[in-house]
């Protein structure tokens, strides 16, 4: 028992230890920035002081507490928008994948769509689904299509022959092996395309919102950016952030879930990496 | 040259070009014993194979002798110099080809030149005959995805070669080919080695194959890694494949079979 | 897919001497100007309102207008194509740059994770009102966009290419008692350029993308000002003119870019190991005896 706290204990310490640097270095940076601006070497109109971002930071999130509102709106519009994307891209490549005909002859369209800047896109869509979400849901939902469609494609196309042949021995239909084999053979690269899927969602939330909106991060952003008040305007910035690592990190915590079976290849190459590192030590 | 000079040199003081006493490498401070009290002597332009299962500290014997890692304890010396680091008399070759995929056969063979100083013409005569040498007259300018496995190591070969080094290291350099181009270039070693005269260690997990091209056998056995015994091989070199059928070679292999115990 | 495959064999049954490559490219036509005739019949029977959904014939014509009558997308094309390359230019030197310093201090790898983690999940584009605060309207602020949200890709990509040197070469080298600045420019640095070209096509998607967002923002010149007003003015059939002219672009620099990632990843394709391996040929065949 006290065999297992004690370990805890040092784990913990280890982990408190290595924080450390990064913390003074964070400080450090702080603090030079800080006198920078106030001796004049930098123009706070152009980069604020830390002092000034933490204000408005304190004002926007705690005081006024009037990011939330648009926070959540631009989440919102960035997930639906996403969901939207998705559920379009995988239909689109699941069918790719199970006939030729389809593949081929859709491909051509889904490549057009991959070299037009999809970003292009915002004016027109914004006449087409008004001021409102909707745009910016739409927008979203266009930029992350193709990431996820070839992603899902390519990871559904990937034919392990011996694999195949194994189920086809003990008598699987084509249907089982496209459910039992292809698909979760599959999974780990959907789940890349997911993730830059999200990336680029909120990209087209924000976007979309910089062009024509009256709600949502993108909207403070700019409002902040032509008031020149930069210290909320970063304060805001900070909000897309935290989208950001919002999305990313719970993409990653469903791929952990879902893709199980490669948490140990994942184990075994950060292992593999940590033996290098020991191995060029001693080899020194 | 230069090495082969120091060579003569070395060989009219002692007799041997590798010295090893009490040689021993631990791996994190001391909690795995890689190799333990190697003690041996290498005459000059033998062959020497190190064969043992997997953790018996032979690659790890080969590491110390070319200087990639530092020995933990007893005394190495090459050319009756002591080992502290790579250097230019010793040469290795390893598993992998290692090609460099962006150069062609002869850059690639041109590469431990190129380290050394600048690249003349003679140079780019010397490694376009090794390549010749090791059968590759016609992929002089071929890419390394563009050869095959075998014909990669063959590549690798002839870089070993042009180091100059006079002695050469194998670390399995066939392990991971099929067995009849494995028992091919294995022949072409011998050739080669004897031609250029240079001293070899050479790895591997196979008996046979350790048997066939060796002067001696270093017999090696795991936990801790060492050397259980020093075989002879009375066969003069270079000799044909048909040798392992006859009955004086199958009484080796089971002399080696029965040091290594029956986890072989 | 069965019945479809039958469906085709008899069409070719009876077109008799047509290539398969030859009817594919049929279907594919037939089908594309299917999809086009469908269209311009919608907007022309008023299901879809010409306002919003401009018939493919007047997209057309709006190409005959932009490019030929009024000819006024030469200079938007020419000054959002000179931002896109400025842009990133400079973005790729401060990415390849940045990337190669990191990459090769462990100690600076370390203490700046945190910090690409951050970077990395932010939305770049974002910060595109506050650069245009900040350095005002006009060119400048317009490329330090594009090369914020260009130079991440090529950053990342030589920080992982100069990271994940092969270990096997690295001992090689080690072997050969090659100095750090060999090793530098004979492993590393070609071992990273094929993932350092993928950053780069990124890199050149990317900044294309932040030149239209800029040019939304600031609207004064170039193909996103151009389409933002072409909308604004309900000129929707030119607004998609503009639109297929930056898929032409797209296009454009996607084969550019695989044009010239084939010639200096030239070991990657078979052509390209021909060329330079007859040039070598060429160079060195006599010294060494061919």
């Amino acid at each position: 028992m006290s065999d297992f706290t004690s370990t805890t204990d040092t784990r913990f310490d280890s982990r408190l230890f290595r924080i450390v640097p990064h913390l003074i270095l964070f400080a450090l940076i702080l603090v030079i920035w800080e006198a920078a601006v106030r001796l004049g070497f930098i123009t706070s109109i152009i980069i604020p002081r830390p002092t000034a971002i933490m204000g408005a930071i304190a004002e926007l999130y705690f005081v006024k507490g009037t990011i939330y509102h648009h926070f959540f709106i631009t989440l919102t519009e960035a997930v639906v928008g996403f969901l939207i994307g998705a559920s379009v891209a995988v239909s689109l490549a699941v069918c790719s994948a199970l006939s030729d005909p389809f593949k081929r002859y859709v491909s051509p369209y889904a490549i057009v769509l991959n070299v037009t800047p999809g970003i292009a896109l915002t004016p027109i869509i914004i006449a087409w689904f008004g001021y409102g979400m909707g745009s910016k849901i739409a927008l979203a939902a266009v930029l992350c299509f193709f990431p996820i469609f070839v992603n899902t494609l390519t990871g559904l196309l990937q034919r392990d022959e011996d694999r195949e042949e194994l189920f086809r021995s003990v008598g699987a239909s084509n249907a089982q092996i496209f459910r039992k084999l292809r698909v979760p053979a599959a999974l780990p690269l959907l789940f890349a395309g997911m993730k830059i899927g999200l990336t680029t969602a909120l990209i087209g939330a924000v976007v979309a919102e910089f062009s024509q909106a009256t709600e949502g991060v993108g909207v403070l952003m700019s409002r902040f950016s032509f008031q020149l008040d930069m210290a909320s305007s970063l304060a805001t910035l900070l909000s897309m952030t935290l989208i950001g690592l919002i999305l990313f990190y719970s993409m990653e915590f469903l791929d952990d879930r879902i893709v199980f079976w490669r948490r140990e290849t994942r184990r075994a190459a950060a292992s593999r990496a940590k033996a290098r590192a020991w191995n060029a030590r001693m080899g020194q | 040259m230069n090495a082969s000079v120091q060579a003569q040199a070395n060989g009219a003081a002692g007799k041997s070009v590798i010295n090893a006493k009490g040689l021993s490498k631990t791996f994190g401070g001391g909690a795995v014993v890689a190799l333990n009290d190697a003690n041996f002597e290498i005459r000059p332009g033998s062959f020497v194979s190190l064969v043992g299962p997997s953790g018996c500290g032979k690659s790890t014997l080969l590491r110390l002798i070319a200087g990639l890692i530092d020995r933990t304890n007893g005394e190495l010396a090459v050319h009756g110099r002591d080992v502290t680091g790579p250097r230019t008399d010793v040469g290795m070759m390893f598993q992998k080809a290692t090609l460099l995929e962006w150069r062609t056969a002869v850059e690639n063979v041109l590469l431990p030149t190129e380290m050394a100083g600048t690249v003349t013409k003679a140079d780019r005569k010397n490694a376009a005959d090794l390549l010749r040498m090791v059968g590759l007259k016609d992929f002089l300018f071929a890419f390394p995805s563009q050869l095959s496995g075998g014909m990669q190591q063959r590549v690798a070969l002839a870089r070993l070669l042009q180091t100059g080094a006079d002695v050469l290291l194998l670390d399995e350099p066939f392990g991971a080919l099929d067995e009849f181009t494995r028992e091919r270039l294995n022949v072409e070693l011998m050739r080669i080695v004897g031609e250029v005269k240079a001293t070899t260690l050479f790895v591997t997990h196979n008996i046979a194959e350790a048997i066939f091209l060796a002067d001696q056998v270093f017999v090696m056995t795991p936990r801790p890694g060492q050397i259980a015994s020093i075989v002879d091989v009375p066969f003069e070199r270079p000799r044909p494949l048909s040798i392992q059928t006859s009955p004086e070679f199958n009484t080796l292999v089971a002399q080696v079979r029965d040091i290594l115990g029956e986890d072989h | 897919m069965a019945a479809q495959d039958t469906m085709t064999e008899g069409l070719s049954a009876r077109s008799g001497g047509l290539s398969l490559r030859q009817r594919r490219t049929l279907l594919h036509a037939l089908i594309f100007f299917t999809l086009i005739g469908l269209w311009e019949a919608g907007a022309r029977l008023g299901l879809l309102d010409p306002l919003f959904y401009p018939r493919p014939t007047s997209i057309l014509n709006s190409f005959y207008l932009i490019y030929i009558k009024n000819g006024n997308v030469w200079f938007n094309l020419y000054a959002t194509m000179s931002l896109v390359i400025a842009g990133w230019i400079g973005g790729s030197i401060l990415g390849v740059g940045l990337g190669a310093l990191v990459g090769f201090n462990a100690v600076v790898r370390r203490f700046l994770k945190p910090y690409v983690i951050v970077l990395e999940a932010t939305p770049r584009i974002a910060v595109a009102p506050l650069l245009i605060a900040a350095l005002g309207f006009g060119a400048s602020s317009k490329i330090a966009i594009i090369v914020l949200v260009c130079f991440f890709a090529p950053f990342i990509n030589t920080l992982s290419g100069v990271v994940n040197v092969n270990e096997d070469k690295l001992e090689l080298f080690r072997s050969l008692r090659a100095t750090k600045m060999q090793v530098l420019r004979k492993l590393v640095l070609p071992d990273a350029i094929p993932v350092i070209m993928a950053g780069e096509r990124l890199a050149l998607t990317a900044a294309l993308s932040g030149a239209l967002v800029a040019e939304f923002i600031q609207r004064d010149q170039g193909m996103g000002a151009l389409i933002l007003v072409y909308t604004r003015n309900l000129n929707m059939a030119s607004s998609f003119a503009c639109i297929f002219t930056l898929t032409i672009l797209g296009f454009l620099i996607f084969k550019g870019m695989e044009w010239v990632d084939h010639h200096i990843a030239y070991w990657k394709n078979e052509a390209g190991m021909k060329r330079i391996g007859d040039r070598r040929r060429r160079q060195f065949g006599a010294q060494v005896g061919e």
